[in-house]
């Protein structure tokens, strides 16, 4: 029954990911029809009473398993999902889906038009529908702590409060450490001919073990990982004449890939058989992208091979200046863009607002002055319009809410993981020096990935670094690497 | 519930299943055009899935009993409703016969018996493949006897891809091409050969996709509804309205991916074509293999093998490939028109490729009504190419085991690429009753060739019948005559 559901969510995905890489433009209305249908099913038969008595037959079943088992673990996740899933009615579900598509098309309009007055009605229908999602489910402490559970199970609001508080103070000193150190960004500054950064791509990509047949690599404007199915993933990334990222952006989305790539093959189409977390998802992607991307051992590496690709525009750049310029710190006004430290704040800028909007502290109206005022305070820097405040993010368009501190948790949990890994493996660095990735990513497949959902994040974080999400080695980790 | 509320459900239902449908067709082009190849396994889950729900939901009770109550007499024949209720009922019928383990067995018989047709035409080892076939053929007598007796088993199977078609209609057609063609056939191999040898040679086949995007786009291929990737075997699919897929294969030594961009793109204009109103519905596609063929033949002979045509784009390829700068446009007209008996099927010419499909139409019913042991077959083949075409086979490879329809288990779809042909010729007939194709062509104009085919053919969908449709596109039954007529006229050797 499982499997067959498993498969729903297989097509739905390639539905999807077809739709951003492949499809004709033309196509979109008819597959935005086929993709409800498939994942309406999907949900349906998930959400059945059959389901449920089956759920039932097994909770004896279940108590006799070994509790680190994977059929202990499939009956319980199963029934967490089951029992969420259908807390929240048809009705209301069919509403949100509806809502979320008239606010990503009034986002776009309003980010275009940089006046967050066309998205307001429709971020104020979403949070109203978040309140009704929220009634859903038994009354919790914090309201917000229902949205969260669905990125971040297990993890409740006063914990992610008590992390951001404690990374908040750094942070911001940190940044005022920083302010005045001066890096020359001008290697950054292109041309650089995309069919060049392809090139480095493919290295990059090949050294970390996903050369292989069970990896594509593809361009999308908004870059992304998707996994239909086993032996299946599929990358992208986008590229720009002006800089690198497309290299950063590969890497970042390799880690989101690997994840699912190294999930044992056992639990394939069962509930168990993806990442466990939005959280652990991005402290994955951010283990590539700068645990290892923008590490000095890498650069070591691959600094040379870069140089000969760009032989004009990197030629007379020494590796130094070239690792100190992908790890500028300056604090910017776009999420997106924002390097390892400020990136914390714009977290946690969003974390804050979401909070407040939620429980009507601040209005709608009010949100785009708090926003404005916050990035004042945190980042020191005046947001000129909508578009580069209030309005950069899709995510709130989509009733994503409670999500954002995901990837900041991620960033946190990335580098409790990464010590446990230079624990095992010792000095890593002089490894990728050497060009040498698959021990890490051996280590990690052998100790995160193949697990799957069989451990909420937080146990699966217990059971390798031995701690509760700590702050404190992510703090440590960006002091010795940034401090002057 | 009103008989309207009905309707509406009945399509609630309909559309369900078509989206279903559509997911499986981007599952197929998908693994075909993208897929890594270690994906293959969870992919063919996930489609066996996919195929399996929506047939589920296809013979469900409640569409049974909507049936039931609904009544197309109560609409105006020509109407979308009348032919919904109508083609529905037809097709629910149909998939309600056939028990669902003997479709999971045939299906299951199937992958195994392609998997096996592979290395065994490598081989050329007919006997690594005869215990698939025989399974095939086994399963294919109990899928026979799913349905009511008819005047031949033969019947059974080309309803599957003709429907409504009787064998003894095909073998009255065939029986007439038969005794037009082996004649035209030996007079043009006594007038001499032709000379083709500048289309083998060195094609870069990056300048070759070139040429076939520049010939597709001229044709209506527009970016934002169309596809052209490669695969080892085109085809054309389309997973949605407005989504066009097609795909070709470009061959370093010789030009053949243009007409197979052509032959593509003719049964992608062809799904193109159809109603928006007909989306999501079963009246949404081309209305069977034949009409189908009859398109993908249009695009890529009566307009892509004609001299109109060539005078157009002929500049445009000399351009490409320099080896054509000293090739007269006749020569080439006539090289690309060249008649020749030879061993494979897909590439014969226009005239003996039909000899091809007889072959094999005749093998087939002998085989079904088991006049002929599947371990007679090589020889059975080689006698009728020796007899039909007068060529002899020199291995298994490039004689019986060449194609994959009878390892895929697909009995009865052959003779649907000759009825294609025959049928082209009388719908281009008509056309130019109202069109000056060979004007059009010659300036590179092809907006209203394909306009006419859109508004008289394409539109249609599976409004009617493919005999309906013809007679009501044409004016008359399918009818060989027309298409002898063109083939004699454009090739038999001119008296000097």
């Amino acid at each position: 029954m499982l499997a067959e559901i498993a498969d729903l969510q297989h097509a739905e995905m390639l539905l999807d990911w077809d739709s951003r890489v492949s499809m004709p433009h033309a196509g979109a209305r008819a597959r935005a029809d086929a993709s409800a249908t498939v994942g309406r099913l999907a949900h349906e038969r998930f959400i059945s009473d059959d389901v449920g008595e089956l759920l039932d037959e097994l909770a004896p079943v279940a108590e006799e398993l070994d509790p680190d088992s994977v059929d202990a673990a499939l009956i319980r996740v199963t029934r967490r999902d089951w029992e969420r899933l259908r807390r929240v009615p048809a009705a209301l579900a069919g509403e949100m889906r509806h809502a979320s598509g008239i606010a990503v098309a009034a986002w776009d309009e309003a980010k275009a038009a940089s006046d967050f007055s066309i998205f307001a009605p429709r971020l104020e229908r979403q949070l109203e529908l978040k309140r009704r999602y929220i009634d859903c489910f038994p009354p919790a402490d914090n309201p917000y702590d229902v949205l969260l559970e669905d990125y971040e199970e297990g993890t409740t609001t006063a914990e992610v409060a008590h992390v951001f508080a404690r990374l908040k103070p750094a942070l911001l000193s940190l940044v005022d450490e920083l302010r005045d150190s001066e890096v020359d960004l001008s290697p950054l500054r292109g041309p650089f001919p995309i069919a060049k950064q392809k090139e480095a791509g493919a290295r990059v990509l090949a050294a970390f073990g996903a050369g292989t047949g069970d990896w594509r690599l593809d361009e999308t404007p908004h870059p992304f990982a998707s996994s239909p199915g086993l032996g299946d993933v599929r990358l992208t990334t986008h590229y720009s004449e002006n800089d690198l990222h497309s290299l950063f952006s590969t890497m970042h989305e390799f880690g989101h890939g690997v994840y699912e790539w190294g999930v044992d093959a056992g639990l394939a189409r069962t509930p168990l058989g993806s990442g466990t977390s939005s959280a652990v998802h991005e402290s994955q992607s951010r283990t590539w992208e700068n645990l290892v991307g923008r590490s000095r051992g890498f650069w070591h590496w691959f600094y040379p091979q870069l140089q000969e690709i760009f032989r004009e525009e990197l030629g007379g750049v020494g590796e130094d200046a070239f690792y100190r310029a992908v790890n500028a710190v300056r604090p910017s006004l776009i999420r997106v863009d924002a390097d390892e430290v400020t990136y914390g704040l714009h977290i946690i800028l969003r974390f804050e607002l979401e909070q407040e909007l939620l429980s009507g502290s601040v209005g709608v109206h009010d949100v785009q002055e708090a926003w404005n005022a916050r990035v004042r305070d945190y980042l020191g820097l005046d947001v000129p319009d909508d578009a580069h405040g209030v309005l950069q993010d899709m995510h709130w368009s989509i009733g994503l809410i409670g999500y954002f501190a995901t990837y900041q948790l991620g960033n946190v949990m990335s580098v409790q993981f990464w010590r446990a890994a230079v624990e095992a493996l010792g000095d890593v660095e002089e490894q990728f020096r050497r060009g040498e990735f698959v021990p890490l990513r051996g280590w990690l497949r052998e100790n995160v990935y193949r697990f799957g959902r069989m451990y909420e994040p937080r146990e699966l974080l217990r059971r390798v670094t031995r701690s509760e999400l700590d702050p404190a080695p992510y703090l440590d980790y960006l002091r010795a690497k940034f401090r002057p | 519930m009103t008989e309207n509320r009905k309707l509406d459900r009945l399509k609630e239902l309909l559309a369900e299943v078509d989206d279903l449908r559509k997911a499986a067709t981007l599952l197929f082009w998908d693994q075909r055009v993208m897929m890594p190849p270690s994906g293959s396994e969870a992919r063919a889950q996930a489609s066996a899935t996919i195929g399996r729900l929506a047939h589920e939901k296809f013979v469900a009770k409640e569409l049974d009993d909507l049936l039931d109550g609904l009544n197309d007499e109560d609409y105006d024949y020509d109407s979308v409703e009348a032919s919904l209720i109508r083609v529905t009922r037809r097709d629910y019928e149909k998939a309600a016969r056939v028990p669902p383990t003997l479709t999971g067995e045939m299906r299951h018989a199937s992958a195994m018996a392609l998997s096996a047709w592979g290395p065994a035409k490598e081989k050329s080892d007919f006997a690594a493949l005869l215990p698939h076939l025989e399974r095939n053929l086994e399963l294919r007598h109990r899928y026979v006897e799913c349905f009511e007796p008819a005047d031949e088993t033969y019947d059974v199977l080309l309803d599957d891809y003709e429907p409504l078609m009787k064998t003894a209609e095909v073998r009255e057609i065939f029986d007439g091409l038969k005794r037009d063609l082996v004649p035209l056939i030996n007079e043009i191999g006594e007038a001499g050969a032709v000379d083709d040898s500048f289309l083998h040679g060195e094609f870069d086949p990056e300048a070759q996709r070139a040429f076939s995007y520049a010939v597709v786009r001229r044709f209506g291929f527009a970016d934002d509804q169309w596809r052209l990737d490669t695969t080892q075997h085109p085809f054309m699919c389309t997973p949605g309205e407005g989504d066009v897929r097609i795909t070709t294969n470009f061959r370093p030594d010789d030009l053949t991916s243009i007409f197979a961009s052509m032959h593509e793109f003719g049964h992608g204009v062809y799904e193109w074509g159809v109603d928006p109103s007909l989306q999501r519905t079963p009246l949404g596609s081309g209305v069977s293999l034949g009409v189908h063929e009859s398109q993908s033949r249009t695009w890529e002979n009566l307009v892509g093998r004609s001299r109109a045509f060539w005078r157009y784009f002929y500049p445009q390829l000399q351009q490409t490939f320099s080896q054509f700068a000293l090739v007269e446009e006749e020569s080439f007209y006539r090289a690309v028109n060249k008649v020749q008996p030879s061993l494979i099927r897909i590439d014969a010419d226009e005239v003996t490729y039909n000899m091809h499909i007889i072959l094999r139409f005749e093998l087939e019913q002998e085989l079904i009504e088991n006049r002929l042991a599947l371990e007679d077959l090589p020889g059975a083949w080689n006698e009728k190419m020796d007899e039909y075409l007068g060529v002899d086979v020199p291995d298994d490879a490039h004689g019986v085991l060449q194609d994959m329809h009878w390892a895929s288990g697909s009995l009865g779809y052959f003779p649907t690429y000759s009825l294609g042909n025959v049928m082209s010729v009388q719908i281009w007939e008509r056309l130019k009753e109202d069109v000056d194709v060979d004007e059009q062509m010659e300036r590179g104009e092809f907006g209203e060739i394909r306009e006419w085919l859109r508004s008289h053919l394409y539109a249609l969908g599976r409004k009617l019948t493919p005999q309906e449709t013809i007679e009501r596109v044409t004016g008359s039954r399918i009818d060989a005559e027309p298409y002898v007529r063109y083939l004699r006229e454009k090739l038999a050797p001119q008296p000097a």
